[in-house]
């Protein structure tokens, strides 16, 4: 593959790998770190692209990987509580996004955060990105039966918590 | 837009069952409005989907910063093309030492083909003086050598006795 070919075909999911990254770290910063080592390890490792069969799922579980490795260094390095970190992920709106965004938007925002890490990887996945079931499991590296469960737990853990929000104000 | 057809895929989306057309129908519906009242406990979530997908990296200079590191790194090509340059190069070197060390071994010999006489009578003098003088020098030797002679014989007998005694 040229230069020409990895900028047109391979560099315009950077979007979805960004947002990707973003789920997991929080932080716009470190997610585009992320997803510039994701294009240099895909331009080195080029020659194997033409093996994979959808090299975009391929490309998703590379930042996958990479975003868990640096939330791993980086809870090495702080050494902060369980609990500190649960409060980075609530804040994850920009001021800016915070006073644009309404209150029910925000409440959301806390209520996906809030979900196990799987069931928001998956909605994040499906809802957000439009990825098949398929694909899914190819970026997670999971079986169908599990994505489809976890979606659905997803799904109705924040439905119920809509429910809720709706009819007592909470 | 159909508010039966919203609630049914609404229903199936909790389940699980909805296709991703169907899914981006129900983005598309909650996005664009008007949301009928009974759908609105499902807009915030559908919405904060739309978001979401809106959040992306600046667009050239990041594309142009991947591109710089990403060229900045050798390609397979180039790496083989200056490999392959190198052995040139070497090869280069030695053919040019060869080309020179032969010439200059050729330059050697031909000047001593021009060392040698053209006139055939005058070498003949010049190799019959050589040859003289080598031969009076072994003349002169060969008289000295008698002297050298003298002595060993002279030992020689010296140490007959010796031999001798230590026979007894």
């Amino acid at each position: 593959m040229n230069i020409e070919a990895f900028q047109n075909r391979v560099l315009p999911v950077k979007n979805k790998l960004f947002r990707f990254a973003l789920r997991f770290l929080n932080n716009e910063e470190e997610a585009k770190d992320v997803v510039q080592e994701v294009f240099i390890r895909v331009w080195n490792g080029r020659e194997q692209m033409n093996e994979v069969q959808n090299w975009e799922a391929w490309c998703m579980r590379i930042t996958k990987n990479l975003s868990l490795d640096r939330i791993r260094s980086m809870t090495r390095k702080q050494t902060q509580s369980i609990e500190d970190t649960f409060d980075v992920k609530n804040e994850s709106l920009t001021p800016h996004e915070s006073t644009e965004a309404d209150e029910s938007m925000q409440r959301i925002n806390q209520l996906i955060s809030g979900l196990p890490e799987k069931q928001r990887q998956i909605i994040h996945l499906r809802d957000v990105e439009g990825y098949s079931y398929n694909e899914i499991c190819d970026i997670l590296q999971l079986d169908m039966n599990q994505v489809k469960v976890n979606l659905f737990r997803a799904r109705n853990a924040v439905r119920e918590k809509l429910i809720k929000i709706n009819a007592y104000g909470l | 837009m159909d508010s039966e057809r919203i609630n049914e895929l609404l229903n199936k989306y909790w389940n699980c069952e909805t296709s991703l057309e169907e899914e981006q129908y129900l983005r598309e519906y909650f996005k664009a409005g008007p949301i009928a009242d009974e759908h609105k406990d499902a807009a915030p979530l559908f919405q904060y989907f739309g978001e979401h997908k809106k959040k992306s990296l600046p667009e050239e200079t990041f594309d142009d910063r991947i591109v710089n590191l990403v060229s900045r790194k050798k390609s397979k090509v180039v790496q083989w093309t200056q490999s392959y340059m190198r052995i040139a190069a070497g090869i280069a070197v030695l053919l040019a030492a060869t080309w020179f060390i032969q010439t200059e071994m050729s330059k050697t010999k031909s000047a001593e083909v021009q060392d040698t006489y053209e006139d055939p009578k005058l070498a003949f003098e010049e190799t019959k003086k050589a040859l003289m003088m080598i031969s009076r020098g072994f003349g002169k030797a060969e008289q000295e050598a008698k002297k050298i002679n003298l002595f060993n014989e002279a030992r020689e007998e010296i140490q007959k006795p010796d031999n001798d005694t230590t026979n007894l």
